[in-house]
């Protein structure tokens, strides 16, 4: 079937199998190869990513439900101003160590920052991220990572705008 | 109404109601009828073997629909767990229901997965539907005859694991939850599984009920993953109506629920872990009432 959708802000017209993962269009046919691929079943987060500005497990959406949808991928977040920091945030709290996690970690934080009331409790972080596993970390410095960007109020500002200009200024 | 056909694989892609009833009159095939695919897409055997689909994301009435009527709470069974969780009257008015859904995997699958989808998967450890129970949330089943949809209570919904009373190419279109009658409501909900996300229940309990002039005039008791269907514990139930709540009652009722609740063993848990702490959740739970009242 074909269908149109938007990744990472270009439109791509593609020829799928209406069953096919959203996962394996966005690394297969696509080459948006930040998204990983774990469990393919919905519980590691590897491959989380925003789906019409919701984040989503990718392998366990099918291409017949993508037809105009907007997607937005770890690399995709190269636009966003908050990117940065968020990356710095996590290096310099060891929270990345072998990497193939934090893709799904990145787009999960840009979603509960965004999303977040306060105050941000370690409790409502690990709720938040109770979909995205870590088999390196051991999780301490990941929370550290996330409450320090969280505590920051021009991170949060500048996340709200990122959004806006992600999600409304182009409809 | 779309239909688009691909190496035998068939979907729809229905605009409102009226064309998914028109599809399925028309429709000789036994169709599947899907929304968040979540636990479809995660059974990837199963996945392979579906070639008839019904997108109900695409029937706005049913994926987006959440409607305060005058007896209660109408929810389409194809609308995302978290339009329900973040939903400030369903927050306010049924709390257990919110704190329970908050318990299905994560955030990412709360965004994709729908009460009906865990209703018509009809595992005996589906997080929903013991909370469903005591609710007495009533199901709305299509397609619609004469204009009106049949209307069943949850609890007639199974047969047994993984299976439901629904016929061939028939779907739930909504879930109404009745406001509940009492007054001074307490409720309870709880689940047990291997870590706080993404567990499969070894069992759950959702309790519900209200006082009258000190005793307890109404009571609900449903357990999850311990039954192989959704049914209230009657008798615990009836142990506790029209009692005062003190601490012989609150151990008669755990030893009773222990008795009337059926679970098995299997890779989650076994038997005896089940019943001894569905009883303590019990005993938990109505100290707790007993507490705040």
């Amino acid at each position: 079937m074909k269908i149109v959708l938007i990744v990472n802000r270009k439109p791509y017209k593609i020829n799928v199998e209406p069953k096919r993962r959203l996962l394996d269009i966005l690394r297969d046919d696509l080459n948006f190869i930040g998204t990983k691929e774990g469990c393919g079943k919905g519980e590691c987060g590897a491959c989380t990513v925003l789906l019409n500005g919701r984040r989503v497990n990718s392998c366990l959406v099918p291409a017949f439900q993508l037809e105009g949808s907007t997607v937005i991928t770890v690399e995709g977040l190269r636009n966003w101003k908050v990117f940065k920091p968020i990356e710095r945030a996590f290096i310099e709290n060891g929270a990345v160590q072998c990497g193939f996690c934090f893709p799904g970690f990145v787009i999960s934080t840009v979603s509960f920052l965004k999303e977040k009331s306060s105050p941000v409790t370690l409790d409502k972080i690990k709720t938040a991220f109770g979909g995205n596993i870590c088999r390196c970390t051991g999780y301490t410095k990941i929370l550290a990572a996330i409450q320090e960007l969280a505590d920051q109020k021009d991170i949060i500002d500048q996340i709200q705008e990122d959004w806006k200009n992600e999600f409304n200024a182009r409809k | 109404m779309s239909l688009m056909q691909e190496n035998e694989i068939k979907f729809y892609c229905p605009q409102n109601i009226n064309e998914l009833d028109q599809i399925i009159k028309t429709s000789k095939e036994k169709l599947t009828f899907v929304a968040g695919t979540t636990d479809l897409m995660a059974l990837e055997h199963e996945w392979k073997k579906i070639n008839n689909l019904v997108d109900l994301n695409c029937v706005k009435e049913l994926s987006q629909k959440i409607e305060i009527q005058s007896d209660g709470i109408l929810i389409g069974a194809a609308v995302p767990m978290s339009g329900i969780i973040n939903h400030s009257l369903i927050k306010d008015k049924f709390t257990i229901l919110v704190e329970a859904l908050q318990q299905v995997g994560s955030e990412q699958i709360q965004n994709r997965a729908t009460l009906g989808g865990n209703i018509i998967n009809a595992s005996p450890a589906g997080d929903s539907l013991p909370v469903l129970n005591v609710l007495n949330a009533q199901l709305w089943i299509g397609p619609q005859k004469n204009g009106e949809f049949e209307k069943i209570q949850v609890s007639e919904i199974m047969s047994g694991p993984d299976e439901t009373t629904l016929k061939t190419n028939k779907y739930i279109a909504y879930v109404l939850f009745p406001f509940p009658e009492g007054e001074n409501l307490f409720w309870y909900f709880r689940k047990v599984g291997q870590r706080e996300a993404l567990a499969i229940s070894k069992l759950s309990l959702a309790v519900l009920g209200w006082f009258k002039n000190g005793k307890i005039e109404n009571i609900r008791i449903s357990a999850g993953a311990v039954t192989a269907q959704v049914k209230r514990a009657i008798k615990t139930e009836s142990a506790l109506i029209n009692k005062e709540l003190n601490e012989k009652l609150i151990d008669e009722a755990r030893k009773s629920l222990e008795d009337e609740i059926a679970p098995i063993t299997d890779i989650r848990s076994n038997v005896e872990y089940r019943k001894q702490i569905c009883g303590e959740l019990l005993r938990d739970a109505l100290f707790q009432v007993k507490l705040e009242n």
